[in-house]
């Protein structure tokens, strides 16, 4: 009898513990903005026999909510330790040779999304504009005011682009239109969205908006994200 | 043998209650952070939440574990 009760106890025990693993491992925020509406052009669900998320699947957490641009003032500034400061519209940037790729944004919060990201590449970007010497950092702002900072050398190992477009749609407002940092092997927080400006610098010590606030600096995917 | 099992459960059972109650206010400090933010003047930051969040996994489960344990044993120490 005694036993019997043992094994009845070791039971429970084993289901709640097996329960709490589950819940941990497959919780997924419900997180489909209501703000969101109808896309015009159709969005892809697969790609190249890989399942791609929702982009209603991302989690708004932005710091001031989601921003509204209006196009037709909109400029991507890029200045700083530069030979040659531009300004592009958002039709020059499009006009650029464009790439496409699938990446996953891993967020701290702990969801993920796997979509289909298509831009240019933010080396072209920086090329156009002729890096001085000294420049070895790359701070991205956002018209909400967020920052965040790369190594200038980033964007030249790496194929990173700025996205307009997330499984073959526009970007919408609600997830950074008009360009979103693809920021791939880095974590949520370092995928600007928004993006109106990109200052050259030599400040090694400049720290973004999460940077600042705790988060680490690389924000490297294969590293803790505590700073 | 059966007091001290009493006062155990006790004790594991306000450490778990506080646990839980940090538990839930750092999980809205990751999600609401804002809010958060706010109403504790800035003390419980995103990051700060996050880790404390993170770190008390593992203790939370220990506690819970005990919890359940301590009760059982003491229904069947009572039955004896």
């Amino acid at each position: 009898m005694r036993k019997n009760e043992n094994i009845i106890f070791v039971i429970i025990l084993l289901l709640i513990v097996a329960l709490i693993v589950i819940a941990v491992f497959f919780y997924r925020p419900d997180s489909a903005p209501q703000s969101i509406k109808n896309l015009s052009s159709v969005e892809v669900r697969e790609y190249k026999g890989e399942d791609l998320s929702s982009i209603a699947a991302f989690r708004e957490n932005s710091i001031k909510g989601p921003q509204y641009v209006n196009i037709s003032n909109y400029k991507l500034e890029i200045y700083g330790l530069v030979n040659n400061p531009i300004n592009y519209s958002y039709e020059e940037v499009l006009r650029k040779q464009n790439y496409e790729k699938v990446i996953t944004l891993h967020c701290v919060e702990g969801w993920d999304v796997t979509i289909l990201w298509k831009g240019v590449l933010v080396r072209d970007l920086l090329d156009d504009a002729k890096p001085n010497i000294n420049a070895n950092t790359v701070i991205l702002y956002a018209v909400d005011g967020y920052s965040t900072q790369y190594p200038l050398q980033y964007f030249y190992d790496n194929n990173i682009i700025i996205a307009y477009e997330m499984n073959n749609v526009t970007i919408p407002p609600e997830r950074g239109y008009p360009f979103m940092l693809v920021a791939e092997d880095k974590w949520g927080y370092k995928w600007i969205k928004w993006i109106n400006k990109i200052e050259l610098s030599s400040d090694t010590n400049y720290k973004g908006y999460w940077e600042s606030r705790g988060y680490s600096k690389e924000g490297n995917l294969n590293e803790s994200f505590f700073g | 043998m059966k007091v001290s099992l009493d006062k155990s459960k006790v004790i594991v059972r306000w450490i778990l209650f506080a646990l839980a109650i940090v538990y839930i206010i750092t999980g809205f400090g990751i999600t609401q952070y804002q809010v958060v933010e706010k109403i504790t003047l800035g003390l419980l930051t995103k990051a700060l939440a996050q880790k404390i969040h993170f770190y008390l996994l593992i203790p939370f489960l220990i506690l819970l574990i005990m919890h359940i344990y301590l009760s059982v044993m003491i229904r069947k120490n009572n039955a004896i």
